[in-house]
């Protein structure tokens, strides 16, 4: 027994250290950076220790806390999106119907176009003159044009529309592998009991891809969290701060403005953020999948 | 670069291409920079990097290769922008300065001359708009996305109101000071919404000269090479109807054109200074300046050239491009540019696309953080 266990911590050997170099090792340098004041172009200031003070700068920087909002709002609007078109995507997918497969495939597009690409793409759709969006809306009404990525507030809705585009197939696919480990038994034994398709949905459906959905919600969070891409192909962060997102600030503070221990402070913060939802979510999931094997 | 090859033989230049980007090709190469990367021994900065690469020790000074008397060979403003306390870190290779470019056809049937105020650019534009009746023609397109292009832009208004972004010299922010304030306001006010479309505030370069070589802009501001491409019959519907001018001013004051372009810098890193030195120096020669203008169209940073009786002919436009290259004024050198410039560009941006802000009180918060930031400069140890 000791000795396959000695095995298998050889065998493990390659990946803790490439977890280790590639992950813990840059987590704790950001976080001993975090804690020192280091400006790139002002070499003469040297690193200087200042323990807490750029955490507390952080709290108090309107900018930040501005752009912590932006990121919520991002994040609180985006994935219940997701998470609701991407079930009845699923829902769609698992019924059985000729070019199915067909569908599987197109489906999963835009989670595979690189979101560079797809971010320059929404933002030639948003062009106040020649876009998509307005033709659309509009049609040969060139008179009530408008320009979404020229307002604060929808040019937030129009990032949060690019990723809602972007990744509802992701969190339709995760759903739909919880989709198919219902046993059809369950639906026949439900139908003899009478219930409606309704019923079917609420009754059997819901409670079993319960795991699959909170599973969906966690690599989704995370991942809004981090929002980057879109927000620095679409807008910069424009018009007005409106969709400066927590991850773009800290970038260009970091990369940019060769601000690094502050820079570090903010990646710091959305790890936590990011850590803090996990652990919830993770409780949760482990929660239900207690409650499915006692049921 | 096949010709400085052959003509220092063992010598071979490699070429390392960058993003297109500006900001990103600054991130690019400081990041090379921070790492003291020794194989890049040359690098072209954007015309606001040379303070904050030579604070940071990463540009070597040049003036022991590039005495003063080659300097004053240059057009001045570069060259300005390449000097930081009083040493130079970089050779100017590309100049640009904003310029007006408009629709000589709709002035001329309007019977306008070109605009010298901004209040006479906006009454010409709204008389046009009134009279041509299209609902697509815009009056005016420029670039106020929040990004560096916005400082380019709004520089323009505010020094031409006998404003400041800020002293350099006190190391304050001069944003809230009334002439600044008012020519903010005007923009807000007068252009945008009115004789310029509210998707401006989303325009860079490109956008804002699609619009206009489609022929529904009357007037555009721009850098040189807007000229090439709106008078390109293939992919400009207004070609051979563009006229430039210098850009307006505010009554009372001189009209400012932000100064843009690249310069050639060595690395301290270095393993061959003096061969780095011979590249630079053989790239901004007036030779190879020359062939760059033919081949490009881009305008010489030497003085010489401007006489040139083969590069008149071939770039008819240099006299007046000339002339707006002596009243281009750089943004001011500093090591803290880009802290400086995110914090305005969030200023002006907020200023611009929210019609009910307050702008005095917003310019005091943005002044504020700026001076925050310059004070870190206080106390820089002499060079």
């Amino acid at each position: 027994m000791r000795g396959s266990h000695r095995l298998a911590l050889f065998f493990l050997f390659p990946s803790l250290i490439f977890v280790g170099v590639f992950t813990l090792y840059p987590i704790f340098e950001s976080f001993r950076l975090s804690f020192y004041r280091t400006i790139l172009t002002l070499p003469w200031l040297g690193q200087k220790m200042v323990g807490w003070e750029n955490y507390a700068d952080l709290w108090t920087d309107p900018v930040a806390v501005q752009s912590l909002k932006t990121t919520i709002i991002f994040v609180a609007v985006t994935i219940p999106l997701e998470l609701l078109l991407g079930l009845g995507m699923a829902l769609v997918m698992n019924e059985v119907f000729r070019g199915r497969g067909l569908l599987r495939a197109v489906v999963l597009v835009p989670w595979a176009i690189p979101t560079v690409v797809s971010s320059q793409m929404w933002r030639f759709i948003f062009n106040d003159r020649y876009g998509l969006f307005n033709v659309v809306l509009f049609g040969a009404d060139t008179a009530r044009y408008t320009a979404p990525l020229a307002e604060p507030g929808p040019a937030l809705m129009a990032i949060m529309a690019a990723e809602v585009w972007k990744t509802t197939p992701f969190a339709g696919l995760i759903i739909l592998a919880g989709l198919q480990t219902i046993p059809d038994e369950l639906y026949e034994s439900a139908s003899i009991d009478g219930a409606g398709a309704w019923q079917k949905f609420r009754h059997v459906t819901l409670p079993l891809i319960r795991p699959a959905l909170l599973l969906a919600l966690l690599f989704r969070s995370i991942d809004a969290l981090r929002v980057f891409d879109l927000v620095f192909v679409m807008t910069q962060g424009g018009p007005a701060d409106a969709t400066n997102v927590l991850q773009f600030y800290g970038y260009k503070k970091t990369f940019a403005e060769g601000m690094i221990g502050y820079g570090s402070a903010v990646a710091v913060g959305v790890f936590f953020i990011s850590l803090a939802l996990s652990l919830t979510y993770l409780r949760l999931l482990r929660e239900s999948r207690l409650e499915g094997a006692t049921r | 670069m096949a010709d400085f090859e052959k003509r220092n033989p063992g010598v071979r230049i490699i070429q390392e291409v960058g993003p297109h980007s500006s900001t990103q090709f600054h991130d690019l190469v400081s990041q090379k920079l921070k790492n003291r990367d020794t194989e890049m021994d040359v690098f072209v900065m954007d015309v606001v990097w040379p303070a904050e690469f030579a604070s940071a020790g990463w540009a070597l000074p040049l003036d022991r290769y590039f005495p003063e008397a080659e300097q004053s060979k240059f057009l001045a403003a570069p060259l300005l922008a390449n000097r930081y306390r009083g040493r130079v870190y970089g050779v100017p290779l590309f100049v640009d300065a904003g310029l007006l470019y408009y629709r000589k056809d709709l002035l001329a049937k309007y019977n306008f001359a070109p605009p010298r105020s901004w209040p006479e650019l906006v009454d010409q534009a709204k008389t046009i708009l009134a009279g041509e009746m299209d609902p697509l023609l815009s009056g005016f397109s420029a670039q106020f996305k929040q990004y560096e292009g916005l400082i380019c832009n709004m520089m323009e208004y505010i020094l031409g109101n006998g404003g400041a972004l800020w002293d350099d010299a006190r190391l304050v922010s001069a944003l809230q000071q009334p002439p600044a304030v008012e020519a903010v306001r005007f923009v807000r006010d007068k252009i945008i919404g009115e004789i310029a479309a509210r998707g401006v505030l989303a325009y860079q370069e490109p956008e804002s000269l699609a619009l206009f070589t489609q022929g529904k802009a009357v007037f555009h501001r721009n850098w040189p090479y807007a000229w090439r491409s709106a008078n390109d019959p293939e992919r400009s519907k207004i070609a051979g109807k563009v006229a430039m001018a210098t850009l307006p001013s505010f009554p009372g004051h001189r009209g400012v054109a932000t100064l843009g372009g690249w310069q050639m810098g060595v690395s301290r890193f270095s393993k061959k200074p003096d061969l780095a030195w011979r590249f630079v120096d053989f790239m901004t020669s007036p030779e190879m300046q020359k062939r760059i203008a033919l081949a490009t169209g881009r305008p010489p940073t030497r003085m010489a050239l401007y006489d040139d009786p083969e590069l008149l002919q071939k770039i008819p436009q240099l006299p007046s491009l000339l002339e707006n290259f002596k009243r281009a004024v750089p943004r001011p050198t500093t090591p803290v540019y880009v802290p400086l410039s995110n914090i305005m560009q969030r200023y002006f941006s907020s200023a611009l696309a929210l019609p009910d802000t307050n702008i005095a009180e917003r310019a005091a918060l943005a002044a504020r953080d700026m001076d925050r930031v310059l004070d870190l400069l206080r106390g820089a140890p002499a060079p």
